[in-house]
């Protein structure tokens, strides 16, 4: 009962974001509806008994992704975006787009082998229910590190590549700036810096 | 499983409730007069004369990308850490090798000089 | 207690009942936890004071007592300024937000073995989740109020937050590698059986790092320079005035002890008393000290809240290349090696704590 309560009040509340975010002009208004829909997706994905992939989607998404958006978006001091700019242009390839992800969804989806036939008329709650003790986050490392661990260095390799081109592409040094090498000061010794000479005294003639 | 979920979620509604119920004390209970001066931007005593959203070192936009690569690699170590004593040896190594990967990255990117802030 | 309140409320219906009775506990969680954020400002005040040879507050109420309550029913009838040119829903949802979060990770902290609100698996992640989605308070607030020395200190603040993040996570890292799971409670338990069973011993460098990183978060002295008074006046919460600023003091000061919280339960053995099982403590009449309570834990956290007032006291304000310096290129790469030594030290199962 208040499972389900749970699941519309959220599924609701993540289907109306979803669409205020592409609908609203204020780019920043629209980077809070996408929060919104992500907080609650990661509630939907909590009620599938997922609680890892749910809390790193709060974790990564809202708290670093978002982060990045809302940099973005707040200090290139964007407007309201125009009204309708390009609208029809678009509208096409994203019809495309969003009918490619359908598909692929829907092909994943319904393989019965998969074991995820989720077009079956069984309901959600009882092929999620898991036994005493049961550990979303082990079970996942279990299979991550021994049989999916190509995958799992693949991802190294894109972190990597990420790493990269997020370097090469923002990053630009500026000769005339100054600063300071912490190094250098710290390992600056006084006889580099200053000489004590001793000077003769003179007798007054 | 679920239910020990529930307390979390309410308690996420008790935390922002206080939060609007203390800014709500402070509207009733508070005077509101505002005039011209109270209500205009804080500054050195001349009035704002360009807009405060001005554009920012790119830099800050590094950061947070670099933020997001590193959030992902504690992700992945998360449940590492948890089946430590199911994967033996092969998941240590796995991991090390994953880190050894995102070590070069690090390295690139302190060579690189974008660690640097002048 | 929890029985009467059972009773009491058996004419509801079972999930009407459920709602109350979580409601009772995080009110008894939040009031406490309230009243110490209040009285960590006074004391803040009175131990700086004392430590720069001053006196401290002390007028009103018995040697000053009664002062948190009389700044709070100040702040309470202070006028709330919202600026011109300032995005008003965004301008009060920043105060809003960053207490939420502050307040909401304390679901998931154990007092004892029993006593917690929620016993999830994952509880420290999350607790990291929440302190991520924290940084939004400082954004918005800095955006909203249309200010350059607010847009200028939340730019500083949450490059720096998040920078600091990714030490804490690492740091964190570690102590899940000695523990094994992800929920707190188990993390202490995981430390009994003597005070060199903390992980304080072998995660020592993590512990350093972990709690500079936690004063880094929150934006605390000596890393302050979202607020440095000299420079841009304070910073994110420049426009805020009367209650709309305390709720900004409020949640920092409940992160500080948060972070005292977790560092004592993660590092230094949580509730579990430091004199466990010498036998001449046990079969003495001092054998309750020799046993874990929730005293000890406070104890702990306090001595954690003091080094952050006594940072403030000593330490002078770094500059931002500094700050930044210190998160990218010494903590990170401590961590990172430490977690490969923490492999080794798990490989060859040294010590109590790697023992499997």
């Amino acid at each position: 009962m208040t499972e389900a309560i749970i699941f519309y009040l959220f599924s609701t509340v993540a289907v109306v974001s979803a669409l205020m975010m592409i609908s609203v002009r204020n780019p920043v208004r629209a980077a809070f509806y996408l929060v919104l829909s992500f907080f609650a997706s990661a509630i939907i994905w909590l009620l599938l008994q997922a609680e890892f992939l749910a809390i790193v989607l709060v974790l990564v998404y809202v708290g670093a992704v978002m982060v990045l958006f809302l940099f973005v978006v707040m200090m290139l001091d964007l407007n309201i975006v125009e009204k309708e700019s390009g609208f029809t242009r678009y509208f096409p390839i994203g019809i495309m787009l969003a009918a490619i992800t359908f598909f692929s969804i829907y092909y994943v989806l319904g393989q019965k082998e998969s074991g995820m036939d989720v077009f079956q008329s069984q309901p959600l709650s009882t092929a999620a229910s898991h036994v005493e003790g049961y550990s979303n986050t082990k079970e996942l490392g279990k299979l991550l590190y021994s049989e999916y661990v190509y995958a799992f260095e693949i991802a190294a390799m894109l972190l990597l590549v990420a790493i990269v081109a997020a370097i090469s592409l923002t990053y630009r040094r500026r000769p005339k700036t100054r600063h300071q090498n912490p190094d250098l000061q710290v390992s600056a010794r006084h006889e580099d810096r200053i000489r004590i000479v001793k000077i003769p005294v003179e007798e007054r003639k | 499983m679920l239910e020990s979920y529930l307390p979390i979620l309410i308690f996420i509604f008790v935390g922002i409730s206080v939060g609007i119920v203390m800014l709500g004390m402070g509207f009733v209970l508070s005077p509101h007069r505002p005039d011209k001066e109270k209500n205009s931007t804080y500054e050195c005593g001349f009035e704002p004369f360009e807009n405060s959203r001005i554009n920012f070192d790119v830099r800050y936009y590094l950061v947070a990308i670099l933020f997001i690569i590193f959030d992902l690699e504690i992700t992945f170590l998360f449940p590492w850490a948890v089946v430590l004593d199911d994967i033996g040896v092969f998941g240590l190594l796995a991991m090390a090798l994953f880190l050894i990967i995102l070590v070069v990255g690090f390295i690139y990117e302190w060579k690189k000089g974008a660690l640097e802030w002048e | 207690m929890l029985d009467l309140l059972y009773s009491l409320t058996s004419f509801l219906p079972e999930s009407l009942q459920t709602i109350i009775i979580i409601l009772v506990k995080i009110a008894v969680l939040l009031i406490p936890l309230l009243l110490g954020v209040a009285y960590l400002t006074y004391a803040e005040r009175k131990i700086i004071g004392y430590m720069q040879v001053r006196i401290g507050p002390n007028r009103v109420g018995p040697r000053g007592w009664l002062q948190p309550i009389a700044d709070a029913v100040k702040l309470m009838f202070k006028e709330i300024v919202i600026p011109n040119f300032a995005n008003k829903f965004l301008f009060l949802l920043a105060p809003v937000l960053s207490i939420g979060t502050a307040l909401a990770a304390w679901a998931v902290v154990p007092f004892n073995a029993e006593l917690v609100l929620a016993d999830v698996n994952a509880g420290l992640l999350y607790i990291l989740a929440m302190t991520s989605v924290g940084v939004y308070g400082v954004i918005i607030a800095g955006w909203a109020s249309n200010s350059k020395y607010a847009m200028l200190s939340a730019l500083r603040a949450s490059a720096q937050i998040v920078s600091y993040e990714i030490a804490m996570g690492f740091a964190l890292v570690g102590v899940l590698m000695a523990s094994r799971s992800l929920n707190l409670g188990d993390i202490v338990i995981g430390q009994s059986g003597g005070i060199y069973h903390w992980y304080l011993l072998p995660l020592f460098p993590l512990f350093v790092v972990y709690f500079i990183s936690g004063v880094a978060e929150t934006n605390r002295a000596p890393f302050d320079v979202a607020e440095g008074e000299s420079e841009i006046v304070a910073g994110f919460h420049v426009e805020y005035s009367g209650m709309a600023f305390s709720i900004f003091f409020l949640a920092e000061y409940a992160n500080m002890i948060l972070i005292s919280m977790l560092a004592s339960l993660m590092f230094l053995g949580g509730w579990l008393s430091p004199f466990e099982g010498i036998e001449i403590i046990q079969n003495s009449s001092l054998a309750f000290i020799g046993t874990a309570s929730i005293g000890w834990l406070l104890a702990k956290a306090a001595f954690l809240l003091l080094l952050f007032l006594w940072f403030r006291a000593t330490f002078p304000r770094y500059r931002y290349d500094q700050i930044m310096r210190l998160g990218w290129k010494v903590f990170i790469p401590i961590t990172i090696v430490w977690i490969f030594v923490i492999g080794l030290m798990y490989y060859w199962q040294i010590g109590p704590w790697f023992t499997h």
